[in-house]
C-alpha cells in the first residue's frame, strides 16, 4: 500500500531519514511563524511529518522538496490550525502604507546608509518575529515564504494554491505592513526618536 | 514622499525594486535597473536598504529551538510502520 511504502521500503526511509529530518528546524521556525505559539507549531510540525511520511513514496526524488514539504506543512495549518482558531480571514490590506515607509522615516535625515541599517541590527530576534507574526495570515504567509524561506513567487504560488498574481500583491502589501510593524516596534524600544514623520 | 524622481528610468526602478531584488522581474527589466543603479545614487541607496532590510528579517525569523519531545516523536515515526489511515 502506497502509505505504508515509506516505512516497508527501508530505502525509502532512508532517503526519507537523509533529506526530510534535517529541514524539522526551518519547518518548526516556519510553523511558529504561522500559528505563533509553540504548542499548535509542534502540532502542525508533526502532522506535516507524519503526512510526508506516508505520501513519500509519491514524491517524485530530484523535484523540489522543499517546496512539497511546505505545501504540506502550509495545508496542515490551514486544515487542522486555523479552522480550530476561526481566525477572520482579514482581506482588507494595508492600503495606506507607502512602499518607502521604513526608509523615508530612518533614512532620508542625511545620514549614512549605515547607521539606518544599524538601526535595523539592533531590533532584537524576538521583535522582528513579533513584527512578522502581527501580519495578517493572507499577508504573513508570503512574506514569510518568500522573505524568511526563499521560494520563488512560482513555488509560493504552488504552495499556497494560490495565483501568482495575488501573491505578488499580497506579498507587495505583506512587506509593506511589516515595513510598519518594524518601525513601530523600533520606536517602541526606543531604538528610534519618536517624531513620526 | 521623498522619491527621487530625477528622470522615468528611476520611476520605474523605485516602482519594480522588490520583484528586482526577488529576481523576479522580466529578463530586459532586470537588465535595465542593474544599469540604472550603477549611474544612480538614490536609487542605489534605496534598493540596498531595501536589499538589507530582507537579509534581516530572514536572519532574525529563523532559529527557533525545537523542542526535544517535538524531534523524538518524529523519529519516533521512522521506527514503526505508521498507522493505516
Amino acid at each position: 500500500m502506497a502509505q505504508t511504502a515509506a516505512a516497508e521500503d527501508p530505502a525509502l526511509r532512508e532517503r526519507f531519514e537523509r533529506d526530510v529530518l534535517p529541514l524539522l528546524p526551518s519547518l518548526y521556525a516556519a510553523a511558529m511563524r504561522m500559528t505563533r505559539n509553540p504548542a499548535d507549531a509542534e502540532d502542525v510540525v508533526q502532522d506535516t511529518y507524519l503526512r510526508a511520511y506516508r505520501g513519500f513514496a509519491g514524491f517524485e526524488e530530484g523535484t523540489n522538496l522543499k517546496a512539497w514539504l511546505y505545501r504540506i506543512l502550509t495545508n496542515s495549518y490551514i486544515n487542522t490550525y486555523r479552522k480550530r482558531q476561526r481566525e477572520p480571514q482579514t482581506v482588507e490590506g494595508p492600503d495606506d502604507i507607502d512602499e518607502w515607509y521604513l526608509y523615508d522615516r530612518l533614512g532620508g535625515r542625511n545620514v549614512e546608509l549605515s547607521a539606518e541599517t544599524e538601526v535595523l541590527d539592533r531590533i532584537p530576534d524576538e521583535a522582528v518575529k513579533g513584527a512578522l507574526e502581527s501580519l495578517p495570515e493572507n499577508f504573513r504567509l508570503p512574506v514569510l515564504l518568500a522573505d524568511v524561506e526563499g521560494f520563488s513567487y512560482k513555488e509560493i504560488a504552488e504552495i499556497m494554491e494560490t495565483p501568482i498574481g495575488t501573491v505578488m500583491s499580497r506579498l507587495h502589501r505583506g512587506r509593506k505592513a511589516l515595513q510598519k510593524a518594524l518601525w513601530d516596534t523600533a520606536k517602541e524600544r526606543g531604538l528610534v526618536d519618536d517624531d513620526d514623520a | 514622499m521623498t522619491t527621487p524622481d530625477c528622470e522615468p528610468n528611476c520611476e520605474e526602478t523605485l516602482r519594480e525594486i522588490g520583484s528586482f531584488l526577488d529576481g523576479e522581474a522580466d529578463v530586459s527589466v532586470q537588465e535595465k535597473i542593474s544599469v540604472h543603479l550603477s549611474d544612480c545614487n538614490p536609487c542605489m541607496e534605496r534598493a540596498e536598504f531595501r536589499r538589507h532590510v530582507k537579509i534581516m528579517v530572514r536572519s532574525k525569523c529563523t532559529g527557533d529551538a525545537v523542542p526535544p519531545a517535538l524531534e523524538h516523536r518524529i523519529r519516533a515515526l521512522l521506527e514503526e510502520p505508521p498507522a493505516v489511515s
